[in-house]
């Protein structure tokens, strides 16, 4: 097991498997843009159903994780080496590896580094130098961040599930679970917000079974038995009443109207009858919020009554209010708020907000480090009359390197001069 | 004048013939000989199957082997900057092509499509047999200067696997960018433009950004900039000149020899030099590079066509609602050409089009489509072109829904003339241009 695992982490952890994965979805994406124009959404069609997609894009953070789990060990083990723990300098950490012979030359290169500005440690067979700070946390963010966003992209495409539903005021929650608790208030204000121009809040009543109350904003979303809430749009639920001379009898219906913001319009058709009633809120007053209107108290709605396509009257009537005209009576009980909320099962969103954190600690700490602090480091150890020096630099490799050269230099001289 | 539409082909064929063998330094003649054998044969064989291929087919042949040859000119990039910053990777396939067999084929598959691309010129009955021996001779006569010029350079300047294929590519794109059926830049534009738009549109709906009911106007202006013109230009500049830019990188972070070993510092110092020198010498290629996709972008978006594009015509519907528009009178509907119309009812208006196909049937259209803001359509040679996204679209396609394709309108044709219900013009306008500046200014 443990020989299958060496032997497939280097594939794994290779740097090439997110470009050539991300390539190979590219080119399917370019072959389906051939056939439909709604090519991302078939490309996640695809990739929701096709277990080998859904395999090859796991390899991504996959890949991730791999590298934070190599670049850690890669890490520590260089730590070990400048703290003179380990003597096993192994030239793959390294920029560059040489080895001269021994001489004793330490306290002498000591002083000579700590003038180049290099804070050293000398302990016993080893001498490490070092400046600037490492950006191996910092890598490890972006690491992380990205991990993260290839495995919420992945969780997202693989367990999404969005239920639509109207939740109205005074009505209990319409969770995909089922019924949740009564919806006691739903309010559009003004936002001071310097994103959101309005706040919306939907107030969750106390429910008998002890959960306290709740309210659920706009962003960010709340979560509310596993599903987040997304509020999408505006709207009425009306309960109506309608009677005309030739349909005495009537007709009532509860009905959740599209017809937001005000100027549009949607219709009830009666049925088994040529009528149809088209709703619209009426434009506010001049300098008023259109969308707050209704919200605020208005309920007045307008409305056309058509037989057929003849247009019988025009006119308003208030919530819990009627209108009547020629034997004709249209009347509406109780009208109340609604919001068309979609209740998204979605785990992998989670991971896609830490992404943005991730990416923006890292990107705002990684562009001072390397311009003005780069870690440049050198150790030389001595073993077995050889001794092997090594170097890396995260930043200002060339006058690091000079540095590094020169410090050689001084080794050699010293070989020869004790040599004789 | 055929002559001068040679130019820009032949000049652009003898800079790649320089840049193939300075790459491959080592199998000059070799490369001399299949790059001009591969001009022929290209040439001469797209000359030919004009006249058995339908026109489409081989444009679009030509095309996709453009569209091929810049995806690898990304991929060959990606390995080049991965190759630079990685000690691990070591170079695959270089082997091959410094063997005679490799920098044939290369050299082959270069002249190839430059003489394909350059017998394009000869389409539409321009071109005869005698103008495409003048374009082989051509050619062969300025590879051959390019053979002589490529000798007077100095052996320090070297081109890299990397920035050969670029030098090519960019200049095999730049030689297309001036026949619009071949230009690549404006279609990628284009497809930048619709891929931003569903990304971020899908992107906002998975992060549950809330919508425009609840964002500050800046804001939604802000992210209504992503689905515009501009944002399909950008992306299209920044795809274009990335894999040039990732090569220049590449070549500038090699890492310089180790030279830890030398003791003595003159010579350190000596043999970094001439490590920097020849990364500099390295760099001349990808930069021209550069320039070259500039021009070919800016032949892309400023091309050197005049569109047909009539002012519109006001016209009036009958008390019934009915548009009539005569086959034969203040235009000849018949013509082939694109008559533009416009047609007002109160308030509203619509601009639509009546076109006859290179098949001899009527269509009538809107002079807008189902996606772009409506800036209208010009006739150029075999197709008709949104000025809004550039995106070409073929006389025979016209007529047909669906993509940048323009809105069709139902009409009748009468023996004299042309049928349109006003009344479902101006609807369709009205949906449609309402859906377009939707979508482009913002709507999600």
């Amino acid at each position: 097991m443990n020989r299958l695992f060496s032997a497939a982490l280097p594939l794994i952890s290779s740097r090439a498997v997110p470009p050539l994965v991300l390539s190979l979805f590219f080119v399917i994406y370019i072959g389906i843009a051939f056939f439909t124009d709604e090519t991302l959404v078939t490309l996640m069609a695809f990739t929701r159903k096709s277990i080998i997609l859904t395999a090859l894009l796991a390899l991504i953070p996959l890949n991730y994780l791999s590298r934070i789990v190599q670049e850690t060990a890669r890490h520590r083990r260089i730590r070990r080496i400048m703290s003179g723990r380990s003597a096993d300098v192994m030239p793959e950490l390294f920029d560059e590896t040489v080895e001269l012979p021994a001489t004793t030359v330490f306290p002498e290169l000591q002083g000579r580094l700590a003038a180049a500005e290099y804070k050293t440690r000398c302990t016993g067979n080893s001498l490490a130098a070092w400046r600037g700070t490492t950006n191996f946390p910092l890598r490890i963010l972006f690491l992380t961040g990205t991990l993260c966003l290839f495995a919420g992209i992945l969780v997202s495409l693989t367990t999404r599930s969005v239920h639509r539903q109207m939740v109205i005021e005074g009505e209990p929650l319409p969770t995909p679970h089922g019924i949740g608790g009564t919806i006691s208030r739903i309010t559009l204000a003004e936002s001071s917000s310097s994103i959101l121009r309005r706040t919306l809040t939907m107030e969750l009543a106390p429910s008998p079974a002890g959960h306290g109350k709740r309210s659920f904003g706009i962003y960010p979303p709340s979560l509310y038995e596993g599903h987040f809430i997304y509020p999408r749009y505006l709207g009425l639920a009306l309960f109506l009443r309608f009677s005309a001379p030739d349909l005495p009898e009537g007709y009532e219906t509860p009905y959740t109207l599209n017809c937001y913001p005000p100027g549009k319009e949607d219709s009830v058709a009666v049925p088994g009858s040529p009528y149809k009633i088209v709703f619209s809120i009426p434009e506010p007053a001049a300098g008023s919020d259109p969308y707050q209107s209704y919200m605020a108290d208005n309920k007045t709605l307008g409305f056309k009554l058509l037989k057929g396509k003849e247009l019988l009257f025009t006119g308003s009537v208030p919530a819990g209010g009627g209108y009547e005209r020629d034997g004709y009576r249209l009347s509406l009980p109780d009208v109340r708020r609604l919001v068309v909320t979609d209740f998204i099962g979605d785990y992998g969103l989670l991971l896609i907000w830490a992404t943005a954190l991730f990416y923006l600690l890292a990107g705002c700490c990684w562009l001072p480090l390397r311009l003005f602090f780069p870690r440049r480091e050198m150790v030389f150890t001595s073993e077995h009359g050889v001794i092997k020096a090594s170097s890396r630099a995260e930043g200002g490799a060339r006058r690091h390197a000079g540095v590094f050269h020169e410090a050689l230099d001084l080794v050699a001289e010293r070989g020869l001069a004790d040599r004789g | 004048m055929s002559a001068l539409k040679f130019i820009p082909h032949i000049l652009s064929w003898a800079i790649v013939v320089l840049v193939l063998l300075r790459g491959f330094s080592g199998q000059r003649p070799t490369v001399a000989i299949a790059g001009n054998v591969g001009f022929t044969v290209g040439a001469a064989g797209t000359f030919f199957l004009f006249g058995s291929l339908p026109v489409n087919t081989l444009f679009g042949t030509i095309r996709s082997a453009l569209g091929v040859s810049f995806l690898l000119f990304w991929g060959s990039s990606v390995v080049a900057i991965y190759r630079s910053t990685d000690r691990g990777v070591t170079p695959t396939g270089e082997r091959f092509l410094g063997t005679p067999l490799g920098a044939g084929i290369c050299a082959a598959l270069a002249g190839l499509l430059a003489g394909a691309v350059g017998a394009c010129t000869l389409q539409g009955g321009s071109g005869t047999l005698v103008h495409l021996v003048f374009l082989v001779l051509a050619a062969a006569v300025l590879a051959s200067g390019a053979r002589h010029l490529e000798r007077l350079l100095p052996d320090s300047f070297r081109v890299s696997p990397s920035g050969m294929l670029a030098g090519v590519v960019s200049l095999l794109l730049y030689s297309s960018s001036s026949i619009l059926r071949l230009d690549l830049f404006s279609p990628l534009s284009m497809k930048v433009m619709k891929g931003i738009h569903d990304f971020v549109h899908q992107f906002m709906e998975s992060v549950l950004v809330p919508d425009h009911l609840f964002i500050r106007p800046i804001a939604w202006k802000l992210i209504g900039l992503l689905f515009g013109k501009e944002v399909g230009f950008w992306g299209g500049m920044a795809i274009w000149f990335t894999p040039a830019l990732l090569v220049l990188l590449a070549i500038q972070l090699q890492r310089p020899p180790s030279v830890a070993h030398i003791r003595q510092g003159a010579q350190r110092r000596k043999l970094l030099a001439a490590a920097i020198g020849r990364q500099r010498s390295l760099l001349v290629v990808p930069l021209l590079t550069v320039v070259i996709l500039g021009g070919a972008a800016y032949r892309s978006s400023f091309p050197a066509v005049e569109y047909w594009d009539p002012k519109p015509i006001p016209v009036t519907a009958s008390p019934s609602g009915e548009i009539f528009i005569p086959k034969k009178g203040e235009v000849d509907l018949e013509d082939g050409k694109l008559h533009k119309y416009l047609f007002k009812r109160g308030e509203r208006q619509a601009r639509f089009f009546v076109l006859m196909s290179p098949a001899g049937s009527f269509t009538v259209d809107l002079d807008a489509c189902a996606i772009c803001k409506p800036d209208g359509y010009g006739q150029a040679e075999g197709s008709v072109i949104c000025y809004y996204c550039k995106t070409l679209i073929p006389l025979d396609t016209v007529g047909k829904p669906g993509g940048c394709n323009p809105v069709p309108v139902q009409f009748t044709e009468k023996a004299d003339g042309i049928a349109i219900d006003g009344i479902t013009l101006i609807n369709s306008w009205t949906a449609t241009v309402r859906a377009t500046t939707g979508a482009t200014e913002g709507g999600k």
